[in-house]
């Protein structure tokens, strides 16, 4: 999957979205983060591998709500030692989310880069031609 | 932005308060006009202006020749605030990597006697080392030993027969800064960074066999028993997924600092609370828990160093002469006294990859480098050269005692992994014979050497400019990569 733009930075990268609607965007901007970090096994072999965390997160904006929302997952993945491959943004309203996100075992993937966080630094939402688009910048 | 820099000297330039309306300080650039070219290629500069908005930021916001862009500081980035007079901290000027920092000891060996042994002895530390991305050491720690860990930095792997008394001395802070209350450490980052003491890590972090290939100073040399084609031992690492998980924490909280305390800074990675407030000092009590974590860590990863030294030498890591040079943090706020305007002031002094350079007479330092000045060791690219130096008095008094903390990248991740072939850099590294083990074939292309800035370039400006002075250089034959 390479359904984002990586945005060039000297020391880290940067992924911008685009997504129909807000919960579409967050799930995109996740999907990218671990499309960055690891490359999921070709084989899935069943849903016994598989895992499901539920998160919620609150904030002040919708922007600060996406960092949070990212560093969750990836501080989830670090602790429970999973790669997230897809997610179900049940409720975004207002600066509250409620997710699911869908994890397999890290040892039976491909881990590639580590990113320590998502930052705050160029992060952007915005609406053009119809579409939502957001920019963040991670800290690899 | 370009236009607006203003020359001073060959090494200083200046970016006037008039750049940008919130500006508290100018703006100083240590650089030549070569390494400028690389510098005004990304967004590093703006990041200088955008850290003299802090509140309370004293002198300037200082760029070290290093710099180069990061988040909310420019990575090279040196900013020190003025507690009384409101004087912030901020999580981002310390950075997700809390006391990222690099050590570097000393063998007795010359290269010449084990060079046939190099190969083995990469193989055996990459083996024993753990590394790459998520990776876990035997190293356990109980939930009870975490709090002493925490406290005790090195000084808890010392006490649990990770190294002796000595490596302490030869540790910025002893390997541990007073203050740091583990209390104010969330449960997730407790939980992040459990399993990760001993760990190197992954992306620019390394373990590095090298050899002395050029000596400045022959008589700090002969002080510190250092000769030419001596084997030498670097490592380079920091406080793993505890210190990104207390970074995150209060880069969040300290968002909502911004408007209990009117702050106004141009980028919310700069978010921060007066260091008085309650809200700086249970982040400075965490963030000092991870800068502990961190010295223990590179305590431990030296520990096992020395046995993979040992198990190739069938020799006690004594008798190899493996004692430690120095251990330098460069992701670190810390608070320290200077004289400001003829005043003596308590300053919160951020060095965002800069490397605090204490000059000759500080009563920081040991008595062992009380007469020469700080040890300050600046790792360069796994290609080219790395470097000892000492801080200066100089340095004390124009970079709050900080000089640069390495070569500096110039071209992106993505860049260097497009332009770079694996296997053709592979066989150009070990006609130089240097041999390379990494744990993500990726992170060798991330990180050849064209990625970076030549630190050769980078250590004359800060040797030039008296902020730190050249001891001696190495050049890499073993690397070990996450």
């Amino acid at each position: 999957m390479k359904d984002y733009e990586v945005i060039e930075h000297t020391a880290d990268i940067g992924i911008r979205v685009k997504a129909k609607d807000p919960a579409s965007l967050f799930k995109s901007a996740g999907l990218a983060m671990f499309d960055i970090i690891a490359e999921a096994p070709h084989q899935l072999s069943g849903s016994a591998i598989q895992q499901e965390i539920s998160i919620k997160q609150e904030a002040g904006n919708l922007e600060e709500l996406l960092v949070f929302w990212l560093n969750e997952l990836l501080s989830l993945s670090n602790t429970k030692e999973l790669i997230f491959f897809d997610f179900k943004v049940n409720k975004l309203e207002g600066d509250s989310l409620q997710a699911l996100a869908f994890g397999r075992p890290a040892k039976d993937c491909k881990v590639n880069v580590e990113i320590k966080a998502a930052t705050y630094h160029g992060l952007r939402i915005w609406q053009e031609s119809g579409l939502w688009q957001a920019e963040v910048i991670f800290d690899v | 932005m370009t236009g607006m820099l203003e020359k001073i000297d060959d090494f200083h330039w200046r970016i006037p308060r008039s750049y940008k309306a919130g500006m508290k300080v100018d703006g100083l650039i240590y650089a030549d006009e070569k390494l400028l070219k690389d510098i005004y290629h990304d967004k590093a500069l703006e990041q200088v202006a955008n850290v003299a908005f802090l509140p309370g930021i004293v002198n300037y916001s200082l760029a070290m020749p290093d710099i180069h862009w990061g988040y909310g500081f420019p990575i090279g980035g040196v900013a020190a605030t003025d507690i009384e007079q409101g004087g912030a901290v901020s999580p981002g000027g310390v950075g997700f990597d809390i006391n990222c920092g690099v050590r570097l000891l000393k063998t007795n060996f010359q290269y010449e006697e084990i060079k046939d042994k190099i190969r083995d002895l990469v193989y055996a530390l990459f083996s024993d080392v753990p590394s790459g991305v998520g990776s876990k050491g035997d190293i356990r720690v109980s939930a009870k030993e975490e709090k002493q860990l925490l406290l005790k930095g090195a000084k808890w792997a010392v006490e649990n027969g990770y190294g002796c008394q000595d490596d302490l001395e030869c540790t910025e802070e002893s390997g541990a800064i007073p203050g740091a209350d583990p209390d104010a450490v969330s449960d997730r980052a407790y939980e992040r960074g459990k399993a990760q003491s001993g760990t190197l890590g992954s992306g620019n972090h390394f373990l590095e066999i090298q050899v002395i290939d050029q000596l400045f100073d022959r008589d700090l040399c002969d002080r510190f028993e250092l000769d030419l084609g001596q084997v030498m031992v670097m490592i380079h690492s920091g406080s793993r997924g505890f210190g990104y998980q207390i970074c995150e924490d209060y880069s969040r909280s300290m968002i909502a600092c911004l408007q209990k305390y009117n702050i106004n800074v141009p980028d919310r990675q700069l978010a921060c609370a007066p260091v008085n407030s309650p809200e700086a000092k249970q982040y400075i009590g965490a963030m000092r828990c991870a800068a502990n974590y961190a010295w223990a860590n590179r305590q431990c990863l030296m520990h096992l160093a020395r046995k993979s030294f040992e198990r190739i030498f069938s020799m006690s890591w004594q008798k190899m002469g493996m004692s430690l040079i120095y251990d330098v943090a460069h992701n670190i706020a810390k608070i320290e006294k200077y004289v400001i305007d003829g005043k003596e002031k308590l300053l919160c002094v951020h060095r965002k990859g800069a490397t605090r350079a204490f000059g000759p007479g500080n009563p920081a330092l040991p008595e062992r480098y009380r007469e020469s000045g700080q040890p300050v060791i600046i790792p360069g690219d796994m290609g080219r050269n790395s470097y000892l130096l000492v801080g200066t008095k100089k340095a004390e008094e124009e970079t709050f005692g900080s000089t640069c903390h390495g070569a500096g990248r110039v071209k992106s991740r993505t860049a260097s992994t497009k332009s770079t072939n694996l296997n053709t850099l592979l066989k150009e590294l070990e006609s130089k014979g240097i041999i390379v083990q990494a744990s993500g074939r990726g992170t060798i292309v991330e990180e050849a050497p064209s990625a970076y800035k030549d630190v050769n370039d980078v250590v004359s400006v800060v040797h030039n400019a008296g902020i730190s002075k050249r001891v001696c250089r190495m050049r890499p034959l073993g690397v070990i990569k996450g």
